[in-house]
């Protein structure tokens, strides 16, 4: 770099922080789907072992850790919420596989978001680098100072 | 782009054609089992079919004969006989069967809606599954019954081509026809003053200057209007982007009136012969009603051309329910979708249109300048139906 431009210099720091900025949108992003593929597999073996429960009943949480007994009348009937706000009814082993395949889908999702954060972490350090050069650069211009 | 919905359809588009194809299958048996039996001598006295049609097993590639027959005329000449023929054949009854065959090529098998019940339910579940509004997968279901149940297919005709129109005609009805931003810029006054409106965070800033960028490598010379005074380092942001871009950014200082920068912007452009306005405003939220106000105002001292609304693809059924109550607090004339690229489902894509009546104007589908597509409709379903260009 032949000398540092003021102008040039904004515009890295600028680049460095949208960059940053998209690089934390993505992350939170990535949260919630790891959280909703999480979500997914606790609901697979809820289904699995409502089959299973003495007398059909179960444990349901109904937050700040509390869970009261309850009875479930029908276990190989559920309710899922398919998407576009409609909920439908289906057998224990559909909605099992239903959210199998949500949980591939999110996996997926989540390897292209892997992706990007990625891709704009090394741009980040590619200008992070640039930046530093040039500050280098501008404090053996001005010596002494 | 939409990848899961387009691998889903694949799927579904074979289910359809299995569940012709079965049709087609049982209305050949249906049509060989009983005039075998009862025509078999009256045939057979034919002497016209006697020399070309000998009694061998038909294969299923043998040509068939024309069915009327021509008293003393030489051998006729064989129709053409389309590729997809039904796979059920008797071997027994050599050219009485070929004749049949022939007959039930030529006729027409009409589809019932019992032959496509299931693959039409697995449809309309993968297009809610992938976040299709509701309205939006009824229409598509409704099209695509419309379309399939009581037509006449000529029985040779093949499936895949039915399943495919079908489904096109149904998705491009459902996408309209797309608004292209350059025509309505070649055909209206200038400067065309567009007003870009949306929620916090969808990416609005960056994707006008993506329109800018796309805009000027088209020929035409813009202007941006700072108009989001309300976020923090807003004026900044889009003062870099045209900075990069080398492109005029009016604004005001930070808390300022949006309104009068953006007045001043149309200013500049009508008193600088530029052809577009491109203005920036605040991220709101449709139920924050000063922000919804100031909009208005925005509206009545611009005066736009077209208020585009930008949003999310990834959103699915939240920027479908959000684009509606935009549309019906303030008015929008398009919408553009960014993130498109992470979006594998397309729910919002195909539901936008429908739902609120305006086109999609941009498809937002990276991290680049260039990375915009002008949503073609016939493009998207080609896409979804993976046809190859």
């Amino acid at each position: 770099m032949e000398h540092a431009d003021p102008r040039e210099l904004q515009s890295l720091q600028y680049y460095l922080n949208e960059y940053g900025q998209q690089a934390e949108v993505f992350a939170r992003q990535l949260e919630m789907m790891d959280q909703q593929r999480v979500e997914a597999f606790a609901a697979i073996e809820t289904l699995r072992s409502l089959g299973e429960a003495q007398d059909g009943t179960v444990l349901l949480p109904i937050g700040g850790g509390v869970s009261v007994r309850a009875a479930v009348p029908d276990p190989e009937k559920v309710l899922v919420a398919i998407g576009a706000d409609v909920t439908v009814e289906r057998s224990n082993e559909d909605a099992i596989s239903f959210l199998e395949g949500r949980a591939r889908e999110l996996e997926a999702s989540e390897k292209k978001v892997a992706e990007t954060i990625e891709n704009l972490k090394r741009q980040m350090n590619e200008i992070a680098a640039r930046l530093n050069a040039a500050y280098r650069q501008q404090q053996q211009t001005v010596p002494g100072r | 782009m939409f990848e899961g919905l387009k691998n889903k359809l694949q799927n579904i588009k074979e289910k359809f054609g299995h569940s012709i194809k079965d049709a087609a299958g049982e209305a050949v048996r249906e049509e060989v089992r009983p005039e075998t039996p009862t025509s078999a001598h009256a045939e057979v006295s034919e002497p016209v079919f006697e020399p070309e049609t000998p009694a061998v097993e038909p294969l299923p590639e043998t040509r068939a004969p024309e069915p009327e027959p021509v008293p003393r005329t030489p051998p006729p000449e064989a129709p053409a006989v389309p590729e997809e023929e039904p796979a059920v054949e008797p071997k027994r009854f050599g050219g009485i069967v070929s004749r049949v065959k022939t007959l039930v090529l030529e006729r027409e098998l009409v589809i019932s809606e019992k032959d496509i019940e299931e693959p039409l339910f697995e449809l309309e579940m993968v297009l809610l599954e992938n976040d299709v509004a509701l309205e939006v997968t009824d229409a598509i279901i409704g099209y695509m019954r419309e379309d399939l149940v009581g037509s006449h297919r000529k029985l040779g005709t093949p499936v895949d081509e039915i399943v495919m129109s079908a489904l096109r005609g149904a998705l491009l009805n459902v996408l309209g026809d797309g608004l292209d931003l350059l025509e309505y810029i070649k055909v209206h006054e200038r400067p065309v003053k567009i007003l870009i409106t949306g929620v916090n965070g969808t990416g609005k800033t960056t994707s006008i200057a993506k329109m800018a960028h796309y805009l000027e490598a088209n020929g035409y010379s813009v202007v941006l209007g700072a108009g989001d005074t309300f976020r923090a380092g807003a004026i900044d942001q889009i003062v870099e982007h045209g900075r990069r871009l080398d492109i005029k950014v009016i604004k005001h200082q930070e808390g300022s009136d949006p309104a009068a920068v953006l007045y001043d912007t149309v200013e500049y452009a009508q008193g600088h012969g530029i052809d577009v306005v491109l203005a920036d405003t605040a991220g709101r939220f449709h139920n924050r009603k000063n922000l919804m106000n100031q909009l208005e105002k925005i509206r009545r001292v611009m005066k736009p051309d077209l208020v585009v609304y930008v949003d999310e693809a990834v959103a699915g059924n939240d920027a479908v329910v959000r684009a509606k109550d935009f549309n019906d607090l303030v008015g929008t004339d398009a919408v553009m979708l960014t993130k498109a690229d992470m979006d594998s489902k397309g729910g919002a894509a195909i539901s936008i249109t429908q739902t609120i009546g305006k086109p999609i104007l941009f498809l937002g589908t990276g991290q680049a300048y260039s990375d915009i597509v002008p949503f073609r409709p016939e493009a998207v379903v080609d896409e979804l139906l993976g046809v190859e260009e």
